[in-house]
């Protein structure tokens, strides 16, 4: 088991509330983990978001009960890892999974795009009616004098 | 996120303070929507304090350039910082958005 140096999270309804209180954890995050370089920080926070701004505006829900979204953010010795979770959700269309870069024009549809373009890994599991986007990008502390 | 605009003499400057995010995108659309309405094309959004674009703020600075270009100005953005300008590059989107130093250089040489 890789050592976890830092460790936040977020759970509750899969509502705008949610995206905003988890720009405030990963500004704590960064507080507790001050050694992540500026580039990682703001590369992860920007995937983490996009991800998380996918369950909100588009998860179905999969019975009576809402969508709710938990995300668990860890920093490692070599990466940063997030597990941002679609709760009582149904399986995503293959429409939104689609990670292709739409035309100038477009208004949405650059999400998957951009998540895959800021980290090292992107999995999708689907469990027991939770979706989880697992993203990973590495990252090594930065060099102080 | 707080938004505030300014009609200046040949265009409007539009001043978002804050994250553009999904939970500000649609009030961005509304307040360039009203400075459209209210004559102003040619529209400056001003970024230098926003700190943080998601694909959604992106989506509504599009919206708000078909908008202004439909009304026969424009939309240009000022005042870029580090992760706008890196979510900007990596949808390619640095092209259709042209990013200038300031508000007042954005249509200084039309």
């Amino acid at each position: 088991m890789t050592e976890v140096l830092a460790r936040r999270g977020y759970h509750g309804p899969a509502t705008e509330e949610a995206i905003e209180a988890l720009h405030e954890e990963m500004e704590a995050l960064w507080g507790d983990a001050s050694f992540v370089p500026d580039v990682d920080r703001m590369t992860f926070a920007t995937a983490v978001i996009e991800a998380a701004g996918n369950i909100v505006q588009h998860a179905v829900p999969a019975a009576d009960k809402p969508v709710e979204i938990d995300v668990d953010i860890s920093v490692r010795p070599d990466r940063l890892v997030a597990r941002v979770s679609a709760q009582n959700a149904r399986e995503p269309f293959a429409n939104d999974m689609r990670a292709e870069l739409p035309d100038e024009e477009a208004e949405s549809g650059r999400g998957l795009a951009l998540i895959e373009a800021l980290v090292t890994t992107v999995t999708f599991e689907r469990q027991d009616g939770t979706n989880t986007w697992i993203l990973t990008r590495e990252s090594t502390p930065a060099q102080t004098d | 996120m707080q938004f505030s605009y300014e009609v200046k003499d040949s265009y409007a400057e539009v001043k978002g303070v804050g994250r553009l995010n999904m939970v500000a995108a649609p009030k961005l659309r509304e307040v360039v929507a009203e400075v459209v309405a209210g004559g102003s094309s040619r529209v400056v959004v001003n970024l230098a304090e926003t700190d943080f674009m998601d694909s959604s703020g992106l989506g509504a600075l599009i919206g708000c350039l078909k908008a202004a270009r439909q009304a026969g100005g424009d939309l240009r953005i000022s005042g870029v910082q580090p992760q706008v300008k890196m979510v900007l590059e990596l949808t390619n989107m640095d092209r259709v958005l042209t990013a200038y130093p300031s508000a007042e250089a954005a249509f200084g040489n039309d």
